[in-house]
């Protein structure tokens, strides 16, 4: 056998996984705001008087002026549906066995992405969207305290 | 430098406040798979693993024998002139007592990871920095006796448990002193 030549046995590659765990806190204005998702169920928003901004989810302070902000409120629980796509493949590339609705919720000037539970057919550019929550004794601070947004039913 | 600062921003938080509740978070595992390609010479090295060989690859122009084998010599960048199985005892070169695991726990018996040059491998010298070892683990040894110059022997996985990896020697043994 030459050097040149790869063994029959060999094996082709190696394979292996690194072992990677993160533990990610949300930082001052996002430990406030879901805070307020878990305890009291609100979505909050900060708002900057001098450019007449309404960021969803709050921020601490302003990106275009860089005020700091210190006017909170809530933005309530329904929103406007920025966009969405129905989704055929999971994160690993595989084929769902039933699509999945995927959207942005405009709320202030900003918005949510989150899982839509909805009919495709039923939905437009515009349309009141309701965020469905866990029930409070789930909640754990996470953005998956919000199960999913479905149109507002009359 | 950092003396100096009395109060550094931000927030602080330890264990405890995680525990209490104290700073909300989300725990996460990323997904890092790889698939390295082995390459010709390194293939050939996991292939005779497997077999129960160490192999190594040899110079003739340089007389330089290194493992694990690589394709092209080091030092004249011609072709290496062909593969070597060596023995698969050797001399501790360099060593360590490691009394905690690689993700930091704290252990009670050390792992003991050595630099083991082997029978066969191209030796330090004085005009060489070069040296044919490999990289292992030493077992069945009083953490005690570990010294530089101690004389070592493969400890193997039986054949059929082989998979063509360095982890197919399972650790490196004392050689008895007879046999030394």
């Amino acid at each position: 056998m030459t050097l040149l030549e790869r063994d029959d046995e060999a094996p082709s590659s190696w394979k292996g996984t690194l072992p990677i765990t993160s533990r990610y806190t949300y930082g001052l204005a996002g430990e406030r705001f879901f805070r307020a998702l878990k305890d009291e169920g609100k979505i909050l928003a900060s708002y900057c008087p001098k450019c007449d901004h309404t960021y969803v989810p709050a921020v601490t302070f302003c990106e275009r002026c860089f005020s700091e902000l210190t006017e909170w409120h809530d933005a309530g629980l329904v929103g406007k549906l920025h966009t969405y796509t129905l989704m055929f493949v999971d994160f690993e590339g595989q084929p769902l066995e039933e699509p999945e609705l995927v959207g942005f919720i405009s709320f202030g000037d900003g918005g949510l992405i989150h899982k839509i539970d909805a009919n495709p057919d039923e939905l437009e550019i515009g349309l009141p969207m309701q965020a469905v929550l866990k029930p409070q004794n789930e909640r754990n601070g996470s953005i998956l305290d919000i199960l999913y947004f479905q149109p507002v039913r009359k | 430098m950092t003396s100096r600062i009395k109060n550094f921003p931000g927030t602080s938080l330890s264990e405890q406040d995680f525990a209490e509740g104290k700073a909300l978070f989300v725990h996460d595992t990323l997904k890092a798979e790889y698939s390295w390609d082995t390459g010709i010479a390194i293939g050939t090295y996991l292939a005779s693993l497997k077999r129960g060989v160490i192999l190594g690859a040899h110079c003739r122009h340089c007389r330089k024998t290194v493992v694990p084998p690589r394709t092209v010599c080091e030092w004249c960048f011609r072709p290496m002139s062909e593969y070597i199985p060596l023995q698969d005892t050797g001399t501790v070169n360099t060593f360590s007592l490691c009394y905690v695991t690689w993700d930091v726990h704290r252990i009670k018996e050390p792992e003991i990871p050595a630099v083991i040059t082997l029978d066969g491998a191209s030796q330090l010298g004085p005009a060489s920095l070069f040296m044919g070892g490999i990289m292992h683990k030493l077992g069945e040894v009083d953490p005690e006796q570990v010294h530089i110059g101690m004389r070592v022997k493969a400890v193997w996985k039986p054949a059929k448990e082989r998979e063509g990896a360095i982890t197919d020697i399972l650790y490196f043994k004392p050689l008895p002193k007879e046999e030394a």
